[in-house]
């Protein structure tokens, strides 16, 4: 295995800028997640990666190796499709056999070599079948044992669970991360499901717009999203943000509406609000992290109930607060009507501000 | 168990419905069956009679005594009838064979080219491919003698091949195109990941999945070099580069015409497109049916 190293990757569609200077280090045998909205160029990236389309500009390293003009034959990198790729023509034993009769290996190697990778995935029954005689489960091994069959530098995956049903996607999920373990294999994963980012990766890099949003741990993404892309994209119900005005100035800032109302922020929260390069302000507040009281409470800002969503475990309600929807959950015994008055007090420690024109997160000033 | 149910007598009175569909596709069927099969019995049943029972009115059903002469001369090589044919038949033959292999060979990697790759004037090229389809093909006559004059074409089968080609191409690219569109790209992009050049991956991978394509364009290339007239009569003057439906018009002279002779010959002509396509049959449907339309 080795590492995979990005250097202002460039690629562009006539004037658009499909991949925008993308710069990351994937390190050996660490597995990481391109996650971002369809078109944001994650795919691009990973095709760059596997020498599919040329590149526009940048550098791609695998291993110490410059990769940029090689063909994607002579990168020793092996990928997963999503629509699987097998080829159709061919059984099983033929599809797993393929990479290694390119590589013009003797028949007994690669006979041991294949019974080898069908045992692991358990597919060793499948061998004689065509791809159309399997079911989507079946197809997605065989597609993963083509892919391990040869001992690739670097694993590269095009959102590979998305086309099996939930229940089959969650265990192989959980297959998928324990076949990365077990290998130490490299691999680059891209997905458009944060879920899937955020519970199988060691580093996601969040993208939009052909740009590289954030690249880090999923906790740390989680925790410390960079701009409001990144905190409206990862976490699911969806950070609720809303544009506030910041009223007064030092070490007691409020945050104030449109509507009238405002609340006052603690010292920390204060010193990242006098960092905005304007008077506007964007909250950023997970619906774990909001308290709903039914009356008004001093600190907590006033909304309408619009939607109820009860899960069981917990329910979810969107709030009106100004023009604004806040998500926020409540615990399910506690009954919310719609069109009901409530009051969201935030938790100041838990609380994100970005700056309402770049819209990146505050630092402390 | 006189009354039967409401569902009981809907069920019957659908299932008379369908009866009633289904015959009167059957007759449908069979008159169409009687258009196309009459003639060509016709034509079997005359090749065995002689020529003074070919002539007899009201006509032989079946001739009384039928003889094979007719076929054993097309194919005595003594005989300069059948020196003639064999000649014709070698001549179209030989056309239609090298126009076939010479339209896959343009025609595969043109499709694939539309396919897949995206270049400048794409559109309007494929466009100006099709746009040969619009016009009557008796339209390029006279244009394209004098081109092949120009180019000293004229008297050889070289001009036939091209004419036949610019004609079967089209669609034969149009067709294939099709079938290139609907094998997923990843299928390509596997195959080079997995260690194959892009040509190993268009002819390992790809090529077999459109096996059914370039049957059927091979079908069409050679029935269309196969039955052409005007062109074969108009390009080619000598005897003996003259091609079967060109050569066959010797049987009609200014006296008489051996109506069993000729006959036997169009029969003989048919046997190579009749033989090609049953065998191959089961591919044109498919090409025609999964290629064209996408799924």
């Amino acid at each position: 295995m080795a590492e995979v190293i990005l250097n202002q990757v460039v690629k562009t569609y006539g004037s658009i800028y499909a991949v925008n200077h993308v710069s990351l280090t994937v390190a050996d045998g660490e597995f990481v997640a391109l996650v971002g909205p369809s078109g944001c160029g994650k795919t691009t990236t990973l095709n760059l990666i596997a020498g599919l389309i040329p590149m526009s500009g940048g550098d791609i390293y695998i291993g110490d190796k410059l990769v940029n003009d090689l063909d994607p034959k002579d990168r020793d990198i092996a990928m997963v499709f999503q629509n699987y790729a097998l080829y159709p023509n061919k059984t099983v034993f033929k599809n797993l056999a393929f990479p290694l009769q390119m590589r013009k290996l003797s028949k007994d190697v690669i006979d041991s070599k294949v019974m080898a990778a069908a045992k692991v995935l358990d597919i060793t029954h499948l061998l004689e079948r065509k791809p159309r005689e399997l079911s989507g489960g079946q197809q997605q091994r065989v597609a993963l044992g083509r892919a391990l069959v040869r001992d690739p530098r670097a694993f590269l995956m095009d959102e590979p669970l998305s086309n099996l049903d939930a229940k089959l996607r969650v265990q192989m999920r959980s297959e998928l991360k324990r076949f990365h373990h077990e290998l130490n294999a490299t691999v680059v994963y891209v997905t458009h499901d944060q879920l899937e980012a955020v519970t199988m990766s060691d580093k996601m890099a969040v993208m939009d717009g052909g740009y590289l949003q954030q690249y880090d741990t999923p906790k740390n993404v989680f925790d410390h999203p960079r701009n409001t892309f990144v905190a409206s994209f990862v976490g699911s119900p969806a950070m609720s943000l809303f544009p506030l005005e910041i009223i007064g100035a030092g070490t007691s800032v409020s945050l104030g509406s449109p509507e009238g109302w405002s609340f006052p922020l603690n010292e920390l929260n204060s010193r990242k609000a006098n960092a905005s390069t304007g008077k506007k302000v964007i909250l950023g507040a997970r619906h774990s992290t909001i308290t709903v009281h039914k009356t008004a409470h001093p600190g907590a800002v006033p909304g309408k109930v619009y939607t109820v969503e009860p899960t069981g475990d917990v329910t979810f309600a969107q709030v009106f607060v100004g023009d604004s929807i806040v998500v926020v959950s409540v615990e399910p015994q506690v009954m919310l009507r719609l069109d009901e008055p409530v009051w969201l007090e935030f938790d100041q420690d838990r609380m994100h501000l970005f700056d309402g024109q770049t819209q990146l997160a505050l630092n402390p000033a | 168990m006189s009354s039967m149910t409401h569902t009981e007598q809907l069920s019957v009175r659908s299932r008379r419905q369908i009866d009633g569909w289904r015959w009167t596709g059957r007759i449908f069927l069979a008159i169409l069956l009687i258009f196309t099969v009459v003639p060509i019995a016709w034509m079997f049943i005359t090749s065995l009679k002689t020529g003074f029972a070919a002539m007899q009115y009201p006509p032989q059903w079946w001739p009384a005594a039928p003889t094979l002469e007719n076929y054993t001369r097309l194919l005595d090589t003594r005989d300069s009838v059948g020196q003639d044919f064999l000649r014709y038949f070698f001549n179209s033959m030989y056309v239609s064979v090298l126009t076939t292999i010479l339209a896959i060979l343009v025609a595969v990697p043109a499709a694939y080219a539309f396919s897949r790759f995206s270049f400048p004037g794409r559109t309007f090229l494929f466009f100006a491919v099709l746009m040969r389809n619009m016009f009557p093909a008796v339209v390029f006559l006279v244009p394209l003698f004098i081109l092949m004059r120009v180019l000293g074409l004229v008297n050889t089968h070289g001009s036939l091949i091209l004419t036949y080609l610019t004609f079967g191409l089209p669609l034969a690219i149009w067709l294939l195109k099709g079938f290139y569109d609907n094998i997923p790209i990843q299928l390509e992009q596997a195959a080079r990941i997995d260690g194959a050049t892009r040509f190993q991956a268009f002819f390992f991978i790809v090529m077999p999945l459109s096996t059914p394509g370039i049957i059927a364009t091979a079908i069409y290339s050679f029935i269309g070099a196969w039955n052409e007239y005007i062109y074969a009569y108009t390009f080619l003057t000598r005897q003996d580069q003259m091609t079967l439906p060109v050569g066959i018009q010797r049987f009609f002279s200014e006296n008489a015409t051996d109506w069993p002779g000729l006959m036997a010959a169009t029969f003989m002509m048919s046997v190579p497109v009749v033989v090609l396509f049953l065998v191959l049959q089961k591919y044109f449907v498919r090409a025609l049916t999964e290629g064209a339309v996408k799924s």
